[in-house]
């Protein structure tokens, strides 16, 4: 009985040993639960604290691209001068379109104004590649051929090769009258330097007056492009001598009504004499080793102009010809148009230094046309009846081919509606390409 | 006379500007009046050239010394040759839009090929 009672309190206390053990593992397995849950919380709590912080960055990142999109945009860079310049664009582009004053010239320039001048984020030492001037650019690429005046030589090439200078070759005469309005070169030269330029800028704006403005730009680039201490003045040159080229027909006609009387601007000219294949092939040949050995430096325009003639009036190379009086020209036209037009970029362009060169440009455009008008008239002193020389003619010396000459045409058509004189002008227009050219080399090796 | 806030002033210009300005511009008239010269000369040696071909193959040489024709009258010869070549209207067929096809047989214009020949036996 005491075995059984024994026995007894052994399983008894085993079956309490295990209860108690199973309570502890019920316990110990309920506390890890708690402790899985707590430590769940936790894991919770972080995450939901860590997604907070991300939200929170990401709003923060976003806000930031937002406002780097805003201060990249035109809207928060705008100035005044910006705004004056895309008006200055805008208005080229309507003085093409609605007067047809140049607009194979105004449309590309206008535009190029505008792309130039739409304003974005320029910090300092920061190049995004975007304007003109900032390396790396597309347009800055595009620019190169303005700086180091790869354009220039090519339009002459084209000019070149739609020139026919057999009106000039018929009256060789009137090529006296495209030397003297290269007056207004040199006399925009003093000009420039009075106003406190320094001579190499003064040059170049000086070429100004020969109303070419592919040598202007050619000279600028040489001259006056922001080295050897001088500024660059490419753009406002360039602006400055296409605009007045532009502005032919509004600027000649009083100054010519002004020089000559009633009397004169009814002189009819003797027509012009048809001219031979043999004469038209010699005159790039004679013209070119003339002007090459006298102005070396006015070789690459008078060397690709000379060139392009003979293209012309060789016949044999037609094909070339072609290309270069209408593809070629043209694509150089359109580039160099939009680059001349994006290098007026505001912060550069708009300076009291700009204004001083449009005002002495439209100086040296007035002081060109009379010079011509006025030799002219000089000329006629020493002529005989038959010979003599409508005044008016001279005014198309200045070289802004064929737009004066078309003015001159027309004013003549005004004092008498017979009296065509655009052939004769023809002739002093294509001799002031020459002589503007010429110049230009000597004011190349005298200032460079 | 020097304005030195603007550097305005005569003294800007000095005795060298003004002889580049002198002989710059000279040196535009020397060559154009080179250029003036040869082509006033040219013609003279042209007329010279042929006069003398003409006398060497024993040719009448007329007295008319002005051998030149106008411009005015060249642009209508010109002008008229333009026309008579270019502008001839007189043989057009008058036919502008429609263009007879050089293969005339098509299966779409064929007989055999016609609706009818499904009635046949």
């Amino acid at each position: 009985m005491k075995r059984i009672s024994i026995l007894i309190l052994i399983i008894l206390s085993l079956i309490s040993f295990s209860s108690q053990a199973e309570n502890y593992q019920a316990n110990s397995q309920l506390h890890e639960v708690q402790d899985t849950v707590l430590k769940k919380n936790e894991v919770d709590k972080s995450i939901k604290a860590t997604s907070q912080e991300t939200a929170n960055s990401s709003i923060n990142s976003a806000e930031k691209g937002v406002n780097r999109f805003i201060s990249f945009t035109g809207f928060k860079n705008v100035t005044y001068s910006h705004i004056i310049m895309i008006l200055v664009g805008l208005f080229f582009i309507f003085l093409a379109i609605k007067f047809d004053y140049e607009p194979l010239l105004l449309i590309p320039i206008g535009m190029g104004i505008i792309i130039g001048n739409i304003p974005f984020y320029q910090g300092e030492g920061i190049n995004i590649q975007l304007g003109i001037y900032q390396q790396g650019s597309v347009m800055y690429y595009l620019y190169q051929g303005v700086v180091k005046g790869i354009y220039p030589p090519l339009i002459f090439l084209g000019i070149g090769a739609m020139t026919d200078f057999s009106s000039l070759i018929s009256n060789p005469r009137l090529m006296l009258l495209g030397a003297a309005a290269q007056v207004g070169i040199f006399i925009t030269f003093l000009g420039a330097l009075y106003l406190g330029f320094n001579p190499a800028e003064a040059g170049s704006i000086g070429i100004i007056g020969g109303a070419d403005g592919p040598t202007a730009i050619f000279l600028s680039s040489k001259l006056a492009n922001g080295l050897h201490g001088t500024k660059n003045l490419i753009g406002p040159i360039a602006i400055a001598a296409y605009s007045y080229m532009a502005l032919v027909p509004v600027i000649q006609p009083p100054i010519m009504k002004l020089l000559t009387s009633k009397k004169e601007r009814l002189i009819r000219m003797k027509p012009p004499r048809s001219v031979s294949r043999f004469e038209k092939i010699m005159f790039p040949l004679i013209g070119l080793l003339l002007t090459g050995f006298i102005s070396p430096s006015s070789l690459p325009l008078l060397g690709m102009l000379f060139f392009g003639n003979l293209l012309k009036e060789s016949t044999v190379t037609k094909r070339l010809a072609e290309t270069a009086k209408n593809s070629l020209i043209d694509i150089v036209t359109i580039i160099l148009g939009l680059t001349v037009g994006a290098s007026t970029q505001a912060d550069v362009f708009l300076t009291s230094t700009s204004m001083l060169i449009f005002i002495l440009g439209a100086i040296s455009f007035m002081i060109a046309t009379a010079g011509g008008v006025l030799f002219a008239k000089v000329m006629n002193l020493f002529l005989n009846k038959e010979n003599k020389i409508n005044p008016l003619v001279g005014a198309a010396g200045v070289s802004a081919v064929p737009d004066s000459a078309r003015v001159v045409q027309t004013e003549g058509l005004k004092e008498d509606p017979t009296n065509h004189l655009l052939m004769h002008a023809m002739a002093p227009n294509v001799a002031g390409v020459i002589g503007s050219a010429v110049a230009a080399g000597i004011l190349l090796s005298f200032l460079m | 006379m020097t304005l030195n806030i603007l550097n305005i002033g005569f003294s800007n210009i000095g005795i060298e500007d003004i002889i580049l300005v002198i002989i710059g511009y000279s040196i535009v008239f020397a060559a154009l009046v080179a250029l003036f010269y040869v082509f006033n000369f040219i013609p003279k040696i042209i007329n010279v050239i042929v006069r003398n071909k003409l006398r060497r193959q024993g040719k009448h040489i007329t007295e008319n010394t002005d051998l030149s024709v106008t411009g005015e009258v060249n642009a209508a010869i010109s002008t008229a040759l333009f026309l008579y070549f270019n502008e001839i209207h007189d043989k057009e067929s008058n036919v502008i839009t429609i263009k007879r096809v050089s293969r005339r047989y098509s299966p779409w214009s064929s007989k055999i090929y016609g609706l009818r020949n499904f009635r046949k036996p």
